[in-house]
């Protein structure tokens, strides 16, 4: 196992000059390939906060977070982006697709915007389309796709260039029971045949019972984290 | 693929997406039609001068233009005329006495410019006879004929077959007077021209002013205007003496019109375009803030500031080129219709003709100017697009995503 992921005593502060809100107060985390990680915690935890500041979406106020080794925090404009291009795949709880584009070119997007050959493109989008059992949707759009196979989708495209690690929103938050279920038995999958990195958000239990690390945020500090103890960097309290 | 998402893109509101390709369609529309009505009118009254008052070119003593002293005549001028219309570049040419005089009636009298001409030539370089509403042109039955405007036959109350007095002085500078007979009445579309100008034959008017046989004015009309200044500067050449001048340097008013319409059709221009401008940066602002999560998305997954600001360039574009097509067609049908029948502006034509202008006017359209047209709409819907791009490129992805 490697590091995919470390982060330094996070702290995230919004309202800093009226009244300060702590989203995030001194959070310590430290992911290795392959996991299969859950992010719990009751509404304003810092669930998402944590999320958007692992994914380079957000910056922290206070701490900093290397992912592979390089500080994403102190990554800027563009850099940021096309670090996170390259490195991050993210599933979000809604509008998670490009409403314009049909199923199959929704999954070749990433590769598009890194240049990928077309040929390579072609057979990652197939492969996927055939993993995720939509390839007879391949030529819908969003807007002619269940919830569930939107979010399959949008996994598809999350891992179609094979990021460092995927970032998943709440994913199953907008799904009916079954659809959650295929949902998560697919990412289990692919975390298994691919060896890819699932860290979600989540209040579903669900997923919360699919996961082999759950960790608790509660007013923006970990409480609990089931991790086997040598993955553990701070204490519990954060 | 952003030309496909930007593409795609336009189509998600139609309705609205339609709105703005009619906006630019009419903004086309009406600019290639003010701009077709502009050049018809210019050309109709630089045309109408050309053809029916300054001719092409015209030649005289260079002190002749000072003051109009009819002492200043051209010399040989027989000869000369002779060489000219011999000359294959040359549609018509005359000879012309032209003296500033005045003409008196018993109702009174008017300050005028009294045109001696010949009359077969005179008609084949400006066709006054077809401009004449009554009475006949140079019947030949007297020397004195004389052909005056209806506006100056109104304004000293006189009618056809009657007689006036003309005024000028001769060549030893003394006044001389003549009793005319007015023997036919014309009218042209220029109001100023009709008022100031009266004609008579060349072979009497010469003797009167003491130059028999002689012009102060030799005319020319070219097959083509593009051999003015070919013929002008052969013609300097061969005659160095003589003050040899085009049109446009006759009538310097008439590039000044020129200038002014161009003026006046670059404020319209830059109304349309503004008026286009706007409502391109109403729409595409609104498609921005509506897909602001989206855009939000497209920065988290990694597409970077230049693909989303181009994407909004990209989107712009294809509104402003969607609607190009319906503009150009009903602009240049529109045009071409109207060149074929004409714009009547027979209500209006007393303010017209007081500047010299046709009631008529044949609208023409050049193809650098459709060009032209098209390059400010697709420059003002780029520079539309900037606003909403620049809006785009201000959403931080996170706050996007949870809007």
């Amino acid at each position: 196992m490697n590091t995919v992921i470390d982060a330094h005593d996070l702290v995230r502060i919004y309202d800093k000059k009226t009244i300060p809100v702590y989203a995030l107060n001194g959070v310590h985390l430290h992911i290795e390939r392959g996991e299969f990680t859950a992010i719990k915690g009751p509404s304003g935890s810092g669930k998402t906060t944590l999320l958007n500041i692992l994914g380079g979406l957000d910056k922290p106020t206070a701490g900093y977070v290397e992912i592979n080794g390089t500080n994403i925090t102190r990554l800027k404009g563009n850099e940021l982006i096309d670090f996170r291009l390259h490195n991050i795949g993210f599933v979000f709880q809604s509008y998670n697709l490009i409403p314009v584009l049909t199923a199959k070119e929704n999954i070749e997007f990433i590769m598009l915007l890194q240049k990928k050959p077309a040929k390579e493109r072609d057979v990652r989008v197939r492969e996927l389309l055939q993993q995720i059992g939509v390839a007879d949707k391949a030529n819908k759009r969003p807007s002619e796709l269940s919830g569930g196979q939107q979010q399959r989708v949008a996994v598809a495209r999350a891992l179609a260039t094979k990021p460092q690690f995927i970032l998943a929103d709440e994913p199953t938050a907008n799904l009916d029971s079954v659809s959650a279920g295929h949902l998560l038995d697919m990412m289990a999958q692919l975390n298994k045949e691919e060896n890819m990195t699932f860290i979600f958000s989540t209040h579903d239990q669900r997923v919360i019972e699919k996961a082999r690390r759950v960790i608790t945020l509660e007013d923006g500090k970990v409480v609990n984290d089931t991790a086997p103890a040598k993955l553990m960097h701070s204490s519990h309290s954060g | 693929m952003l030309i496909k998402i930007a593409w795609r893109n336009i189509w998600r509101n139609k309705v609205r997406s339609l709105i703005i390709m009619m906006a630019v369609a009419s903004g086309l529309w009406s600019g290639f039609f003010l701009i077709a009505f502009y050049n018809g009118l210019i050309d109709q009254r630089i045309r109408s001068s050309i053809e029916s008052e300054i001719s092409h070119i015209q030649i005289h003593h260079p002190r002749f233009t000072d003051d109009y002293e009819v002492q200043y005549y051209i010399p040989s001028a027989e000869a000369i005329l002779e060489k000219i219309v011999k000359n294959p570049r040359v549609k018509a040419a005359a000879g012309r006495v032209v003296l500033k005089g005045m003409i008196s009636t018993t109702s009174g009298s008017s300050g005028i410019q009294i045109n001696g001409v010949m009359p077969r030539e005179e008609n084949q370089l400006t066709q006054i006879s077809s401009r004449l509403i009554t009475g006949k042109y140079f019947p030949g039955i007297r020397p004195n004929e004389m052909i005056i405007s209806e506006k100056l036959m109104k304004k000293l109350k006189l009618k056809l077959n009657a007689k006036a007095i003309l005024t000028f002085q001769d060549k030893d500078g003394n006044l001389a007077s003549s009793a005319f007979r007015i023997t036919g009445i014309y009218k042209t579309v220029n109001t100023p021209y009709d008022e100031m100008n009266v004609f008579t034959n060349i072979h009497y008017l010469d003797t009167l002013a003491g130059i028999s046989r002689q012009y102060d004015e030799i005319a020319l009309l070219l097959h083509s205007g593009k051999d003015v200044e070919t013929l002008k500067q052969q013609l300097r050449r061969e005659y160095p003496e003589l003050e040899i001048k085009s049109w446009i340097e006759i009538s310097p008013e008439m590039n000044l019109l020129v200038s002014t319409s161009d003026q006046a059709m670059a404020i319209y221009m830059i109304i349309i375009l503004l008026a286009l401008a706007f409502g391109i940066i109403n729409t595409m602002l609104m498609s921005v803030l509506e897909r602001t999560r989206e855009i939000g998305m497209l920065l988290a997954l990694g597409m970077n500031k230049m693909k989303v600001f181009t994407m909004i360039l990209l989107e712009t574009i294809f509104l402003a080129l969607a609607g190009s097509p319906i503009g150009v067609l009903a602009g240049v049908g529109t045009v071409v219709y109207a060149h074929r029948v004409g714009i009547n502006l027979e209500q209006f034509s007393g303010t017209y003709s007081s500047f010299g202008y046709s009631s008529l006017v044949y609208p023409v359209l050049e193809i650098q100017q459709i060009v032209m047209m098209l390059v400010m709409v697709m420059v003002t819907a780029i520079l539309a697009s900037l606003l909403p791009a620049r809006k785009a490129l201000g959403l931080h992805p996170a706050d996007a995503i949870r809007q």
